[in-house]
């Protein structure tokens, strides 16, 4: 997990625009970083950087939805706040569902864009502790031997050690020591707990 | 004393013959002075003939005075005869005269011709008289040339005057509508067209000529001028229309900053300890952009104006770039970069700027809409000003699109030419209006074979220069 402050990456190819927002973040307390073109962004982003972007939708050379799938095949996951000049509801619409969390019509009034921003970066550290687990999840995972392994893909899916066994061709004692083992090396405190732990490691149950 | 009497009758029928020749009765000067010569000659003869008793006879039967009364009566008779039928004569070219100019009167009642004479006194042409043809009545009266002035609209007297001056002066045909305003208050669009009369010393004497009452022509040409302005006018409100997106976007990025920036500002006021320094710096960028904003709408408003043509002195560069700003989101909003190359020495155009303005906004949205299928990366505009080898200014718009199928090049500028689904196709039938109201030319070629798309050219003469 990262312990470096979040930071607002503001872009738009408008000196003036990007000057009065990147004004108006920092007095609301915020880290900003600005820049004047979306290629000039991709260039210096580091994609480990928290925080959230404020972009401007139409910028010469890339639109902001061109910026969004760039950002994407970069692993880059920062939550998009996008600006735009006219309330073009399709292209709303589109960068909703790519995963924008808002769409905010300039001129942008204070309150909003402060509530937009707010809701990206924690959405972005929500998601970034989301993944943190996952890693963490992931790392106890690797600790697994094959045989435990199997154990758990068939205790999830929710037959009793009996089943197991059977189906593995061993006997249940042999299941229920797998199991507990399983069960430490998740970190894992009931069957439910094991299930869910294993659901966001993205184990399939057998 | 006879000799010398003799001598004194010769020199007076000398002088006689001399001034009877000059006034160019030569044959009248040579038949009475040889006679009298003769009879003279005769005379002497006879008396010294009687003198030298060589011929006895009376002095005053003499057979010579006989052939002398014949000859005067017969001259005599011819004169009155020949006055008789110069009189005839001059009767009949009278009645001519008065035909003709009965004719001629009537010509001009017809053709609501005024005919007029002035005759140009040495020192003072306001006390001089002009003759004029009333239109209405067909009858003549003398105006002086300071009424016939007073009569032309006040707008157009002191141009009358100058063109009339001027005419004198330099003895050129003199030619000018004007409008008269008539007694009862009705304006009337009049062309006058004369020439200057000169003496044999060259200095001008008198103007003839006529006046025309062109009031209906006239209307229907004004007409024609209003309403070719007023669908210049049209077109430029639809353009304003296409672009709306754009120029509602140009507006928003000043008020963006504005309104973040203002409430920065608050934000940095309502500290206890505020950071004055920045919010001056604040302030001093809500004022740049109020302006910015207020560029835009002015822009906007000058499109939109319905105003009267106003030529005035312009660089077609800075038209060029007052139209870029105008379209500037519109072009990043079709993904369309402009090279623009100013000549450095470019003529001033006598032009409206807006009509201009309108012309290129038209050719530049034409560009980017024929750019729709170019790949975005392909999508560029190129603008060049330059100036011709004849010295009149020429403009080209190219573009990289789908160019123009070779049997249309000619039709693009007529009236309902389009390509595009809601088009009117009046934009550029408009254009070439406004270019050839202007005096120039508009033409449209393709770039092939070096490059895809079309290039369209204006060219327009230079201002003539101020002198």
């Amino acid at each position: 997990m990262s312990d470096r402050p979040p930071t607002v990456y503001a872009v738009d190819d408008e000196p003036a625009p990007l000057k009065a927002v990147a004004r108006l973040l920092r007095t609301a307390g915020w880290n900003v970083a600005t820049f004047s073109s979306p290629r000039e962004f991709l260039e210096r982003i580091d994609p480990a950087a928290p925080g959230c972007l404020v972009l401007d939708m139409s910028m010469p050379e890339l639109t902001g939805l061109e910026l969004q799938q760039a950002l994407e095949a970069r692993g880059c996951a920062l939550p998009l706040v996008f600006l735009t000049g006219r309330s073009d509801i399709p292209m709303s619409v589109k960068a909703m569902k790519r995963g924008a969390v808002d769409f905010l019509t300039k001129p942008v009034d204070r309150e909003d864009l402060l509530v937009a921003v707010r809701r990206a970066v924690e959405r972005d550290t929500a998601a970034r502790n989301e993944r943190a687990e996952v890693a963490a999840v992931q790392e106890q995972l690797a600790t697994l031997t094959p045989r435990e392994r199997e154990v758990l893909e068939h205790v999830i899916s929710g037959k009793l050690n009996k089943q197991v066994a059977a189906d593995l061709g061993t006997v249940e004692k042999t299941v229920k020591v797998h199991r507990a083992r399983v069960m430490e090396k998740m970190r894992a405190a009931s069957l439910a707990d094991l299930v869910r732990l294993a659901q966001r490691a993205g184990v399939r149950p057998a | 004393v006879g000799q010398l009497s003799n001598a004194l009758l010769v020199v007076y029928l000398a002088d006689v013959a001399i001034s009877v020749w000059r006034r160019g009765d030569r044959r009248r000067a040579v038949t009475v002075v040889g006679s009298m010569l003769l009879f003279i000659a005769a005379a002497a003869t006879h008396a010294a003939l009687v003198n030298h008793g060589k011929v006895r006879s009376p002095y005053i039967v003499i057979f010579f005075f006989l052939g002398l009364i014949l000859a005067m009566g017969y001259e005599l008779n011819r004169n009155v005869l020949g006055s008789r039928e110069m009189a005839r004569k001059l009767q009949t070219s009278a009645e001519e005269l008065r035909d003709s100019e009965e004719r001629l009167r009537l010509a001009a009642k017809a053709a609501s011709i005024g005919i007029w004479a002035w005759d140009i006194p040495r020192n003072d042409p306001g006390a001089s008289s002009m003759t004029r043809a009333v239109r209405k009545s067909g009858e003549s009266e003398q105006i002086g040339f300071g009424r016939f002035l007073s009569s032309v609209h006040p707008d157009d007297r002191e141009g009358m005057q100058e063109s009339i001056e001027k005419a004198v002066a330099e003895r050129t045909e003199f030619e000018r509508e004007y409008r008269v305003q008539l007694p009862d208050g009705q304006t009337r669009w009049m062309a006058a067209r004369g020439a200057v009369e000169r003496d044999s010393a060259g200095a001008a004497v008198r103007m003839r000529g006529v006046s025309l009452d062109v009031t209906p022509q006239k209307e229907v040409e004004l007409e024609l001028l209003q309403q070719r302005s007023e669908l210049a006018h049209l077109a430029r409100v639809t353009m304003v229309g296409e672009l709306s997106g754009s120029l509602a976007h140009e507006l928003n990025q000043p008020l963006t900053a504005i309104l973040s920036n203002a409430q920065a500002a608050q934000q940095l006021l309502a500290v206890d300890a505020p950071d004055l320094g920045e919010v001056r710096e604040i302030l001093g960028d809500i004022v740049a952009e109020d302006k910015r904003a207020g560029e835009v709408i002015q822009r906007l408003r000058l499109l939109l104006r319905k105003g009267e043509v106003n030529r005035q002195p312009l660089d077609v560069s800075e038209v060029v770039e007052d139209v870029l700003k105008i379209m500037r989101s519109d072009l990043v909003n079709h993904r369309v970069t402009v090279a623009v190359a100013p000549s450095p020495d470019l003529p001033a155009v006598s032009g409206d700027r807006v009509q201009l303005q309108q012309v290129l906004l038209n050719l530049v949205l034409n560009g980017c809409d024929a750019m729709r299928r170019t790949a975005p990366g392909e999508r560029r505009l190129y603008v060049r000003t330059e100036r011709n080898g004849d010295g009149s200014v020429h403009v080209l718009v190219a573009d990289r699109g789908c160019g123009i199928p070779g049997e249309k090049l000619g039709g693009v500028f007529e009236p309902f030419f389009t390509t595009k689904p809601h088009g009117l196709g009046l934009g550029l039938a408009v254009c070439r209006s406004i270019i050839r109201a202007h005096g120039g030319e508009i033409w449209a070629t393709n770039n092939v074979p070096d490059a895809a798309g079309a290039t369209f050219h204006f060219s327009l003469p230079a201002a003539a220069a101020r002198s």
